[in-house]
């Protein structure tokens, strides 16, 4: 008989470029037990771990297999997925899932991820055909650059926008203790000022490479509703994967293609009887990679029109205090340890269902959130939570 | 009463040594064509095809971060749902049934590939131990399996003739299989006698290098029903961790699959293993193993399958035929082995074996393992009632 | 950002090269052979949706069925439909390399109707325009790497065409 589940433990590490004071295995360690002292629960408790992390980065075969002590694995069930920037939310999919079904009534999902150990040179080219690198031979800066002409021709678009990304979500940053980059910056010229890699894109405009892991605990309705005071409903759940762009890795110069964020949102709002996202939905965690994600994602997900992405940052609707926060904790622009970060956006989000964000708590009660994910060649998940259901 | 998960078709491609002709995703693509066009399905929302994809393999042995990269056009991912699993593939199938008795989705592909022959098998399974202490004692799975196999032979009395007889049965059983790699007409003797890899682990006692891949379909039972004449149905399943470190491991008991096949039986309704179970399909890296995993899953007493391998009941023929194709040491990639193995029990049940059939097979047990000596284990029961 | 560490930790330094072999696959592999051998590049056409599957492949991703041996020569010509250059060499996070390639990168769209990523030979970003005609400049050694095995694309003398 099928299960309702909801998130009963949250726990992450405090993200840092370097942790050298951990090793990987210790990192989660911190995260899974930080996860157990918020559900009050021991590891003894969890029926299945999932894990999820991009192991080539770190070189290691089988990483869940060395940290299967650290994460609570021991005599418990449980594996690991992978799925480029998207593994953290398959990790939580496939963990709601086992519970779900009822093959177990508790899961532990962690997700990873310590870049101060891994060559990521080898890591990401290596996600190219091993022989065949269809835009590796511009390099991944050009990539974003190709994408942000795109969309500014496209919608008007100017750099200032950018830039009003990477400010909110530095605000969200130096308001929450986990993020990792807290640079306070003071306003829009400053970035602005800031030089350019490759036109039009800055350093400011990419997310950091982080050291860090979260946990989430999930639990089927009976357990939850007798452990928990705030549980947090995982409604929904959607994967929508896609071949790769015609004419570059992120940008669609044609004008042709399907974003995978496009029809995985349609579907899921259609599920969940969501008409207006922006009113039916009270905030969102999204993964951006870039700055200039963000506001082609704002559109993407039908959180506006086309072409009117860069309108949302300009009116502040997706600020703390907004109409329609996004990324109230800083986002994927101020800490990304790819394994962990969207199983972050998850936490985050509950964190905020459960009003538990401290002084990134958003001024607008939530009672619905949405967390997503980006991996692989523009692959999208998308996981819907409600503080009741 | 909830609905069960039926395996309604499955394919393996014949095991080779070096299948340099083609490229990950069309190797699999071979299994997954097979079961697409025997049940006719394409892909599509809930209701109108199978509506999602597990994939399984390793980056590290693909040699490729996010390798589900190199498959994904072959299994229908384009705006579709998929997932990647990096355990033994048996996982995959365990990941799939959540899938569905969920409640979220009815039909679903599962695909699984490695190509063993592009990689050096020691220098992969190396990076598996941990970094700190272990992986600088340059071990590799083979070693530690020596390690394993010395532990268990000490402990139990378990012997190097045993340990032959297991080879001997398999690569003899593999003769019936199309789909096997390499089956020989061996004796203990030849066993015996062939160079030792790392004591007491001889070549003959050990697996060939081997690519492949297999795919199958699971669907919800009423779909299921509609999509073939045999669903096979999957009674239990389950998959259990154990420690890491194999100083701190009994290596001669293997926890972890003692709990995993407890919690299978449960679900399967198996109170008497070896008396309600007609054929098994057992992963054995190494010879030994095959007897270890016996013991694991409760076909006997601990230390006692030296013994039940003596008696002969597990060759053809015998009450419970193990490895009926052949199993690993005749040639089957890791990561592939376990979705193999229950695809072998899928044809055992369907009457479809051919020579290696076991006559009037109802239930059947595969086995799928990942890692050091067994760390990650995973047992599945299937029937056809 | 965070103090630095205070303490000495001790870390464990691994380099273990990992050699694989991989196989290109028949598809894949007339690609490399074309682009190696001849200084050609081809692709097969889907025969279903007709759009050229690229790289090669045998199952076209989108219509999800074997794409089937229609192959194409691709045209060496095209025009830039997207380019920029770069200002300051830095940390490419990513490739977690300083990238510090002069040329300009561009989006180019063959006239054979392929979309390639591909640098451009001029430098001086004063001379780039959106629409100019450029062609393809191979390698004087291809190493069988397919599109890897063009240099660049050399800006030619015709007629601009309207983006």
């Amino acid at each position: 008989m099928a299960n309702r589940v909801a998130i009963v433990g949250i726990g992450q590490t405090f993200h840092k470029s370097k942790r050298p004071d951990v090793n990987q295995a210790e990192m989660a360690n911190e995260a899974v037990r930080a996860a157990l002292t918020d559900a009050q629960l021991e590891a003894k408790d969890i029926e299945a771990v999932v894990s999820a992390n991009m192991e080539p980065f770190e070189g290691i075969y089988l990483p869940d297999h060395w940290m299967a002590s650290e994460m609570a694995a021991c005599g418990k069930s449980g594996f690991k997925v992978a799925t480029g920037g998207t593994s953290g939310a398959s990790g939580v999919i496939e963990g709601f899932h086992l519970v779900a079904s009822g093959l177990v009534s508790t899961s532990l999902v962690v997700g990873f991820q310590k870049h101060d150990t891994s060559d990521t040179q080898a890591g990401m080219s290596a996600c190219m055909t091993p022989v065949f690198g269809a835009g590796a031979s511009t390099g991944a800066i050009s990539e974003f650059a190709n994408q942000a002409l795109v969309y500014m021709e496209k919608s008007g678009a100017k750099e200032e926008h950018a830039a009003m990304v990477r400010l909110k979500a530095d605000r969200g940053a130096c308001r929450n203790p986990y993020a990792q980059l807290k640079l306070g910056l003071k306003g829009v010229e400053e970035i602005l000022a800031s030089g350019h890699l490759e036109w039009p894109i800055r350093i400011l405009d990419f997310c950091p490479q982080s050291c860090g892991a979260c946990a989430l605990i999930l639990a089927s309705e009976d357990i939850a509703r007798k452990i928990s005071r705030k549980p947090v409903w995982i409604a929904d759940t959607i994967t929508v994967h896609q071949e790769p762009f015609r004419a570059g890795s992120f940008g669609d110069p044609t004008g042709r293609e399907t974003y995978s964020q496009d029809v995985a949102s349609r579907k899921l709002y259609k599920r969940n009887g969501i008409t207006n996202p922006r009113k039916d939905i009270d905030i969102a965690e999204i993964y951006e990679p870039s700055t200039w994600e963000e506001l082609m994602h704002y559109e993407h997900y039908h959180f506006c029109d086309e072409n009117e992405g860069w309108k949302l940052i300009e009116k502040g609707m997706t600020e703390i205090g907004g109409e329609f926060p996004v990324n109230p904790s800083g986002g994927v622009l101020s800490t990304n340890p790819i394994g962990a970060t969207p199983v972050i956006r998850v936490a985050e989000a509950a964190l905020q269902i459960r009003g538990d964000a401290g002084e990134h708590q958003v001024t607008r009660d939530v009672k619905t959130a949405v967390a997503t994910a980006l991996g692989g060649c523009n692959w999208t998940t998308m996981i819907l939570l409600r503080r009741s259901i | 009463m909830a609905e069960r998960v039926g395996i309604v078709a499955v394919a393996q491609t014949k095991y080779h040594p070096n299948r340099a002709d083609v490229n990950e995703g069309e190797l699999v693509y071979e299994a997954i064509k097979q079961v697409l066009d025997e049940t006719g399905l394409g892909y599509g929302d809930r209701g109108k095809g199978i509506d999602a994809s597990i994939d399984c393999s390793q980056d590290m042995w693909d040699g490729r971060t996010i390798s589900n990269l190199g498959v994904m056009s072959y299994v229908g991912a384009h705006l579709a749902d998929e997932d990647k699993v990096c355990e033994d593939s048996i996982n995959a199938l365990y990941c799939a049934m959540a899938r569905i008795l969920s409640g979220h989705h009815d039909i679903v592909l599962v695909a699984t590939h490695c190509k063993e022959s592009q990689a050096n098998k020691s220098i992969v399974e190396n990076a598996a131990f941990d970094p700190i202490f272990l992986r600088l004692l340059g071990l590799d799975f083979l070693a530690a399996a020596a390690m394993q196999s010395t532990r268990y032979m000490h402990k139990y009395g378990i012997t190097v003739e045993q340990c032959a007889k297991v080879a001997v049965k398999n690569r003899g059983n593999a003769k019936n299989n199309p789909f096997a790699q390499e089956p020989l007409d061996i004796t203990i003797e030849d066993v015996l006698r062939s160079a030792t890899l790392a004591s007491p682990i001889r070549l003959l006692d050990s697996k060939p290098i081997s690519d492949g891949a297999c795919a199958m379909i699971l669907a919800r039972e009423s779909q299921a029903k509609k999509l073939t004449k045999k669903p096979i149905w999957i009674m239990g399943a389950s998959n259990c961790y154990e420690t890491h470190y194999p100083g701190y491991r009994e290596l001669a008991d293997c926890d972890a699959l003692v709990k995993a096949a407890k919690k299978a039986y449960s679900m399967a309704g198996i109170t008497d293993p070896f008396k309600q179970i007609n054929v098994a399909e057992i992963s054995e890296e190494y010879s030994y193993q095959e007897m270890l995993w016996m013991e694991g899953l409760g076909l006997c007493q601990r230390g006692d399958a030296g013994k039940l391998i003596d008696t002969g009941v597990t060759k053809m023929g015998g009450q419970l035929p193990v490895n009926p194709c052949g199993g690993m040491l005749s040639g089957k990639p890791t990561v592939v082995a376990g979705m193999a193995n229950v695809a072998e029990a899928v044809l055992q049940l369907r009457g479809e074996a051919g020579e290696r059939q076991v006559p009037k097979a109802k239930v059947a047990l595969a086995h799928g393992v990942t890692g050091i000596c067994g760390q990650h284990q995973a047992v599945m029961i299937l029937g056809h009632n | 950002m965070g103090k630095e560490p205070t303490q000495e930790y001790i870390q464990v330094q691994i380099n273990t090269p990992r050699p694989y072999r991989w196989s290109t696959g028949k598809y894949l592999g007339k690609l490399y052979k074309e682009a190696k051998g001849h200084k050609k590049l081809v692709t097969n056409r889907c025969t279903k949706c007709k759009e050229l599957v690229y790289p090669p492949q045998m199952v076209c991703g989108r219509c999800k069925v074997e794409a089937g041996q229609d192959w194409v020569e691709m045209s060496d010509k095209g025009t830039v439909v997207q380019y920029t250059y770069l200002i300051f060499p830095r940390w490419d996070p990513h490739l977690g390399e300083y990238y510090a390639s002069p040329y300009p990168s561009a989006t180019i769209l063959l006239d054979s109707g392929l979309y390639l990523r591909s640098r451009l030979e001029e430098k001086d970003t004063q001379k780039l325009k959106r629409g100019m005609r450029v062609q393809a400049v191979w390698k004087e050694e291809g190493r069988g790497r397919g599109q890897d095995d063009i240099e660049y694309f050399r800006i030619i003398e015709e007629p601009e065409v309207d983006k």
